[in-house]
């Protein structure tokens, strides 16, 4: 392996790129723009060629078509296996429910009202989907809701994708907010042994200069501080289920620090 | 109910082993999973195949647009007319029955299948970040979410109405794993050998997210398998034992699982009676809420009325059901009418579903445990059913292989998102 060293470009060089920022929406006026440190930052990393090979390892394998058993006794083969990174930044439009993500930010929440049937629709339509309705505008009908609502539904993660890894544990629900007719997915500051079908939660928003338009921006706590689950409660009703929880979130939060440096335990972040 | 104009049959399906990793990539595999299906039908070559409709999920698992293109040529199939199909998790199921509908049309007579997913070329954080991306990306994903995620809370609220316990989801993964060990093919084969499991096995699994653990959740694969699918003129000539499909329905749901508390399109479900326990005070929606697949519950219906099948339980012998997390099983035993609202819990209890029960389900592993590269997903247990109604299960998996006796008529569903789209289909013997 030793006389390989240098064949490959292992160091990443991230060169600045001195152009103006692309914007298919020059025509139009940018009254907003808190992008600018974000662009500068990412666009010399996307324009690092991500494509260019970064390195690679030869494998020994496995080969062939036929059983587990047939493919394991032939003599394996050498496979040359490259490495190479992919990363674009996107600009992506909100569209016509933009107002509910500005909301957001001055921590209001808001859905849209079908002006024929009425429904609330909280994650907001732009155009209501009774099909009685007919696709019905609803982008200009918005109502204010209030920052209370009830858990439709829930989970418990020790496992999530690549940009919330370093988070873990944390529980994810489904909010129905007093008025609205539908649900909307955020985070539960709750503890496991608290959280339940049917409990009542109250909105909190994240700092002001924190706050990025989307829905990370606010998080649900109990309204009754306390609050203990009723004996029907699916997963606290199984005492020995709630062990294991409670022993997995224990094992999550020691893989997190292994891996991220970050304590994320009920004592240090409050829940 | 549509009007079938000739009958039209699987004839025999190659497959390239679904595992963790493979050396080969996607066309090679395909290549080996042809040159099975080649094996099966001695008669089949280029000349006889009309088109190929290709199943792939990914374009980004693997960096390469139009990966169907590289197939084709691969494969020496570079002039025939090629199609892709993509709807997610119900991308191969989707496949079969578009073939379906062509070959139905009259336009083609004899159609190949191949589908595969290469899935491990990213850490597993990453493709589930990649596969996430299936779900609504301005609402379900940013908030931590992804499809382990998505569907336990679609299982706690399932559990919370109807009272199934995480034992019943043991119960399910004891069941698919156990039977897993029976097929050589297997990729719990691969990494994990042959012993049985049992619920100690399943209690001491790691939880990925409450209440799944890590044997609830569908395995990260890399393989491909190669369906054909041919008209009746035609199926002689590739094999004696073609498997007909005699129902086919197709069924979709909003994209966001938590719309569905004002789903006025299934709030049609007149004839299905509101079942909430009383301890359930709010919010109360009406079926399938974000409990069940209603998906799969017209598409069943779809496929139940073109087959004829009026009690599915006693008229199917054996299904394969495309179940990422044990809980869409217990869901889908009540979806698809086997049993009632709320009562998929006993389904496993009572040994229905086991092998050797009224209707085994899964005798194949399934998705937790043999594998699940998405595109070639369906293919795989289609083949299995294959080979479950030729009554060849022994012959190719040896003798402990779990062949369901003189077995008749056979359901495989499909499933994509949260339930966002679902696929059935009925296959019979003549």
């Amino acid at each position: 392996m030793e006389e390989e060293k240098g064949l490959v470009e292992t160091k990443l060089k991230v060169r600045p790129v001195k152009k103006e920022r692309e914007k298919k929406y020059r025509d139009y006026p940018t009254v907003v723009d808190n992008s600018t440190a974000a662009h500068d930052f990412w666009e010399p990393i996307v324009h690092l060629g991500l494509w260019a090979i970064k390195g690679h390892q030869i494998v020994k394998g496995p080969w062939g078509g036929g059983t587990v058993e047939q493919a394991k006794k032939r003599p394996p083969r050498e496979f040359m296996v490259i490495d190479r990174a992919s990363f674009a930044f996107y600009s992506h439009s909100y569209g016509l429910v933009s107002p509910f993500f500005q909301g957001l930010l001055e921590a209001k929440l808001t859905g849209t009202k079908c002006p024929k049937c009425g429904t609330v629709y909280c994650p907001p339509r732009a155009h209501c989907w009774n099909p009685e309705c007919k696709v019905a505008d609803c982008f200009d009908n918005w109502v204010n809701l209030p920052l209370t609502g009830i858990i439709h539904t829930f989970t418990v993660q020790c496992l999530a994708a690549a940009p919330f890894e370093h988070m873990l544990p944390f529980s994810m629900g489904w909010v129905q907010v007093d008025g609205a007719d539908t649900t909307l997915p955020m985070l539960l500051h709750i503890r496991p042994k608290e959280i339940f079908i049917g409990k009542k939660v109250n909105i909190e928003f994240i700092p002001r200069k924190s706050r990025k338009g989307d829905l990370m921006d606010l998080y649900a706590v109990a309204a009754v501080p306390g609050e203990k689950p009723p004996e029907w409660a699916c997963m606290q009703k199984d005492t020995r289920e709630m062990e294991s929880v409670e022993n997995s979130m224990k094992a999550t939060l020691k893989f997190i620090k292994d891996r991220y440096g970050v304590d994320n335990s009920p004592q240090t972040r409050g829940w | 109910m549509p009007k079938a104009n000739r009958r039209v049959a699987i004839c025999g399906g190659g497959i390239f082993r679904p595992d963790l990793w493979h050396g080969e990539n996607a066309e090679e595999g395909v290549a080996i999973a042809y040159q099975d299906l080649l094996r099966q039908c001695p008669n089949l070559g280029a000349d006889d195949i009309d088109a190929v409709m290709m199943s792939y999920f990914s374009d980004h698992l693997n960096q390469q647009l139009c990966m169907g293109w590289i197939i084709q040529d691969y494969l020496g199939l570079h002039n025939k007319p090629g199609y892709r199909v993509e709807s997610g998790g119900s991308t191969p199921l989707d496949a079969l029955i578009n073939a379906y509908y062509m070959i139905q049309s009259g336009f083609f007579d004899v159609i190949l299948i191949p589908g595969w997913e290469w899935m491990c070329e990213v850490d597993v954080a990453s493709t589930n970040e990649m596969i996430a991306s299936a779900a609504d990306t301005d609402w379900d994903f940013p908030v931590g979410g992804y499809y382990n995620a998505y569907y336990a809370a679609i299982e706690v609220r399932h559990m919370q109405l109807y009272g199934e316990t995480c034992e019943d989801l043991g119960r399910i993964a004891v069941k698919n794993h156990n039977n897993s060990t029976h097929i050589p093919f297997s990729q719990w084969v691969s990494q994990r050998g042959t012993a049985p499991i049992t619920l100690d096995d399943y209690w001491k699994s790691r939880m990925v997210c409450w209440p799944y653990r890590v044997l609830n959740n569908a395995v990260m694969s890399e393989g491909a398998c190669c369906v054909l699918m041919a008209a009746e003129e035609k199926v002689s000539r590739f094999t004696d034992t073609p498997m007909w499909i005699t129902g086919v329905g197709l069924g979709t749901d909003s994209m966001r699982p938590g719309d569905r508390t004002a789903d006025f399109v299934y709030a049609g479900f007149k004839d299905e009676a509101k079942i909430y326990p009383d301890f359930v005070k709010s919010p109360k929606t009406p079926y399938p809420d974000m409990a069940n697949f209603a998906s799969l519950h017209v598409a069943a219906k779809r496929a139940y009325a073109q087959a004829g099948i009026t009690n599915p339980l006693k008229e199917i012998d054996l299904m394969e059901l495309f179940t990422p997390y044990d809980g869409v099983e217990l869901c889908l035993y009540e979806d698809l009418g086997l049993c009632g609202r709320g009562e998929g819990k006993y389904m496993i209890r009572e040994g229905v579903v086991e092998p050797g029960g009224e209707c085994p389900v899964q005798l194949s592993g399934g998705l937790t445990s043999t594998g699940h590269p998405v595109g070639a997903t369906s293919l795989y247990y289609t083949t299995f059913l294959y080979w479950q109604l030729a009554g060849k299960v022994k012959e190719i998996c040896g003798p402990g292989g779990l062949q369901v006796p003189n077995a008749k008529r056979a359901l495989i569903t499909g499933h994509g998102g949260t339930g966002c789209q679902g696929g059935v289909i009925i296959f019979e013997r003549d």
